[in-house]
């Protein structure tokens, strides 16, 4: 007779648990093996399910400024995305309707009026090119709170973008007459109003929002477009140099080596992003190199008609 | 004496069927009543309203028609409520709580603070047996234990009526003995004790008189011993060693032999046969006579004729 | 009196001796907590998140205990059959119903408050850590005492939500009063739109029938002052104290419905 079976003790995990590993490895195994041929699935566009800000406003159930926050990530991460992407031409469709129900949930959350006032007006490739968007986002949250610093970005929108500086002019005396205002936006109208367009102004309005914002990525964009105003001012004052120097000399300087010297410079002059300065051999102009972060400069504008004296108040 | 407890005409009805309530009458014109320091047994089958009536004399339930009334006041009234104790069928607590806390808390809700809260307390739980587990969780008690605290928390006011659900359900045998003195040491008391149970035996050692209780009707009541006829039935005789032949032999002599396990058999005699020859002729032909019993009327003939009849007028048998 | 502060006190101690509001603190503050890592992602608005999501834990939370433990007061207490012992003690059913609440109340007071600390004392360390620059750019103050009213507000709301909990379990089963809760408390949300479906809808009878719920189901709208707390908006104290009364009446309203039923109940 055999001898009888162990008495039936709690069974035995071992086994089992040897198992586990081995089918997560393979598991994996199969998952990496499928993706070596194929690339990840990347929607042709970024999906965003809802477009109607009253309708995600319903479904938020009063936890309204928490889904703002959620989608205001979003957007910041969809901008940076695209904006850094090296594989695919970037593509912002969809920043304005995330601007939009971020500013629809939440129509306090300032920075998103701002950051869209900045960058849904930036020209392709930087942003959509789409100032009539900023505009529209501008004004409803003029609608809804009537703050100075809406009208102040609108005003600095027609301003830089479309370069209509009667408008600019009168969104900053608008903004100058919200109660509170600082005290220099008045100045700022009358100066667009006389001498828009021209570079002195410029700067005064990055210089503006360089001092009224602290948000890194604001401040670092004001500060760009500060180098980019200083770069021009170094290219005029290196090029009427060079003019001189071909009018004196009867030919144009070829190379830093002829013109450096001549106007008492010691090496190649940088330009504000730190790049050497280049200079066309064939016409003898200074030029911002090719590889300098600052390109483009923005156009420069044509110059302004002189400016009326102002006349009896229409 | 005066009545500790009055039930007349008690009925309930409850509705059952959702899309056409129909009335179901669980209980029906109860009238009974219990005198003080009575240990009362109010017997019956599953179902047939014991838990009823006494979730209606504590206002666990409103009755439908009739009326109750405990010392003198209705039933459920506050004051009443102080001087009663109440065990509910399979009792259940709160299991977070443990004996102790559970105790302390029913005891300041029936006023006893401090001190006097925390020696009360002490006291019950030794008497029922859990002087030992009252720290434990409620949720680490076993069935025996849950009972007995149920005791306890029906005990802990010292009441002067007690009504009992089914006291000994889930106890083992020693704790049976256990409630069972507990009961009568109560009765000593001059507390007045009411109890369902469907457990006879417990019955017959405790109460005083009984009432039976068959679908919802009241069809036996009063004193055991009035109840009780305690005629001589018979005789039964428990005998060892019995052989074929004189088994054969004594079989048209008696009223009956049954076979029990390991060769023993019980013969039954008739109430005139006289037990003392029969025993001698046993033993003269070789059986061993095991042991030698009256048998009387128990509580367990008359609940199961009652009942009976009960269920015979019912179906119009 | 007694009585109720006796039932109210073992309700509070079966809370603090059940797994669920523990959980839910501890989620709370985990999330809180949590909110310091997600708050880098939000370009410069760290502070705004921690109060955004600070404040949202607190009040969904909150809720969850609101519910969870507001049906088994009563529902699960009558479902386990511990309500016999209790009801057989001299304790009227009103003094049962005003005790269970009572408790309940101090219950989500104790954790909210809980909550309440955690996110203070995350806002307190954000204020210690910014260096000055960044301090300047916060259109309000990390430790703003805006953010206490809006919690106040919270609780308020909540003990509507928990007295509309013990109103379904009078007489439904834990399950359904959940559900139940959990709808009332989305329509109460959902309840000032109905105002607006008035001049939406054609029909007079209906932008009748409209009006009419608006007034009777519980109006939670007003009790979110979040936004209002992370944008340093001040809330006139009239209209605090009006929905807090609000609040105290429609509790009131509830508490006697559920008397009422629980009175006339069968325990079978």
């Amino acid at each position: 007779m055999t001898a009888s079976p162990p008495h039936a003790a709690r069974p035995s995990n071992a086994r089992l648990l040897a198992a586990l590993p081995l089918l997560l490895a393979a598991a994996i195994g199969l998952q990496v093996i499928r993706d070596l041929d194929r690339r990840p699935f990347e929607p042709q566009a970024g999906m965003l399910w809802f477009r109607s800000g009253e309708a995600v406003k319903r479904m938020s159930l009063g936890y309204d400024t928490i889904v703002a926050d959620v989608y205001w990530m979003r957007a910041v991460v969809y901008y940076g995305g695209e904006r850094l992407s090296t594989t695919t031409p970037p593509n912002y469709d969809l920043l304005y309707s995330l601007l939009d129900l971020v500013t629809t949930l939440d129509p306090r959350f300032s920075i998103a009026y701002r950051f869209g006032a900045i960058f849904l007006a930036e020209a392709y490739p930087s942003g959509p090119g789409r100032p009539e968007q900023a505009i529209a986002l501008l004004q409803r949250g003029i609608e809804r709170t009537g703050r100075w610093e809406y009208m102040h970005d609108t005003g600095f929108v027609y301003y830089w973008w479309l370069r209509d500086y009667k408008e600019a002019a009168r969104w900053f005396e608008r903004a100058a007459q919200v109660p509170g205002a600082p005290s220099w936006l008045k100045p700022l109208a009358a100066t667009t109003l006389a001498a828009g367009g021209d570079r002195r102004t410029s700067r005064r309005l990055w210089e503006e929002v360089l001092n009224a914002t602290d948000a890194q990525w604001l401040r670092g964009n004001a500060e760009f477009r500060l180098k980019q105003l200083d770069a021009m001012d170094l290219l005029d004052q290196l090029n009427a140099r060079a003019e001189q120097y071909a009018a004196s000399q009867g030919h144009v300087a070829q190379s830093w080596q002829a013109l450096g010297p001549a106007i008492g410079l010691r090496g190649i002059p940088l330009d504000p992003a730190g790049v050497p300065l280049a200079i066309d051999s064939a016409t003898g102009r200074v030029s911002l190199a090719a590889n300098s972060p600052l390109l483009p400069l923005p156009d420069e504008p044509p110059p302004a008609p002189p400016a009326l004296p102002p006349g009896p108040r229409s | 004496m005066a009545a500790a407890i009055e039930i007349e005409e008690l009925s309930k009805d409850f509705l059952t069927g959702f899309w056409r309530p129909r009335p179901y009458r669980a209980l029906d014109r109860l009238t009974l009543s219990v005198d003080e320091g009575e240990v009362f047994g109010f017997l019956g089958p599953n179902g047939a309203g014991k838990s009823t009536t006494l979730k209606l004399l504590m206002q666990l339930l409103y009755p439908t028609t009739g009326s109750a009334r405990i010392l003198g006041r209705p039933a459920g009234d506050l004051a009443v409520k102080r001087r009663v104790g109440f065990l509910p069928e399979n009792p259940s607590f709160y299991d977070h709580l443990t004996g102790e806390e559970l105790l302390t808390y029913f005891a300041r809700l029936f006023g006893l603070r401090g001190a006097g809260a925390t020696s009360r307390v002490a006291r019950v739980l030794d008497d029922v047996g859990l002087g030992a587990e009252r720290r434990l969780r409620l949720r680490q008690y076993s069935k025996g234990m849950v009972q007995r605290v149920g005791l306890a928390q029906a005990l802990v006011n010292e009441p002067d009526v007690v009504f009992l659900d089914e006291p000994m359900s889930g106890l083992d045998p020693l704790g049976r003995r256990h409630v069972r003195q507990l009961m009568l040491r109560l009765r000593d008391r001059g507390c007045t004790v009411f109890f369902s149970s469907h457990i006879l035996s417990d019955a017959e050692s405790l109460c005083s008189r009984v009432g039976i209780l068959a679908q919802g009707r009241l069809v036996a009541s009063g004193r055991l011993s009035e109840i009780l006829a305690f005629e001589l039935r018979g005789w039964e005789v428990v005998v060892a060693n019995l052989d074929d032949a004189v088994r054969a032999r004594l079989e048209p002599q008696v009223r009956g032999i049954t076979a029990l396990a390991h060769g023993r058999y019980t013969i039954e005699l008739a109430p005139d046969a006289s037990p003392e020859r029969f025993v001698h002729e046993l033993a003269a032909s070789g059986a061993q006579v095991v042991s030698l019993n009256p048998l009387r009327e128990t509580l367990e003939d008359y609940f199961v004729q009652s009942v009976g009849a009960a269920a015979a007028r019912e179906t119009g048998l | 009196m007694r009585a109720i502060s006796l039932v109210a006190g073992a309700v509070f101690k079966e809370s603090v001796r059940d797994r669920v509001p523990y959980s839910m603190v501890g989620f709370a503050v985990l999330l809180i907590a949590a909110s310091y890592l997600i708050s880098q992602l939000t370009a410069g608005q760290d502070l705004k998140i921690i109060k955004d999501l600070g404040l949202a834990a607190i009040s969904w939370f909150g809720l969850l205990i609101a519910i969870f433990i507001g049906i088994g007061l009563v529902s699960k207490e009558v479902e386990r059959r511990s309500v016999y012992s209790l009801l057989t003690k001299p304790l009227s059913r009103d003094q049962f119903i005003l005790g269970k609440y009572a408790g309940l109340v101090f219950t989500l007071v104790v954790n909210l408050s809980a909550m309440t600390l955690a996110l203070a004392l995350l806002l307190a360390y954000m204020n210690a850590v910014a260096p000055p620059e960044v301090k300047a750019g916060w259109s309000a103050p990390a430790l703003d005492p805006r953010l206490l009213t809006a919690v106040v507000l919270t609780v308020a709301e909540l003990t509507i939500v928990t007295a509309i909990a013990l109103f379904f379990s009078t007489f439904s089963s834990p399950l359904l009063s959940a559900l139940l809760t959990f709808g009332l408390w989305v329509a109460g949300h959902f309840n000032q739109d109905l105002r607006n479906f008035e001049s939406v809808v054609n029909a007079p009878a209906v932008a009748w029938i409209m009006r009419g719920l608006y007034y009777l189901l519980p109006n939670l709208a007003p009790f979110n002052l979040r936004a209002e707390a992370v944008h340093a908006v001040d809330v006139p104290i009239r209209d605090v104290l009006l929905t807090l009364a609000y609040a105290a009446c429609y509790v009131a309203v509830l508490l006697v419905g559920a008397i009422a039923i629980f009175r006339r109940r069968d325990f079978k």
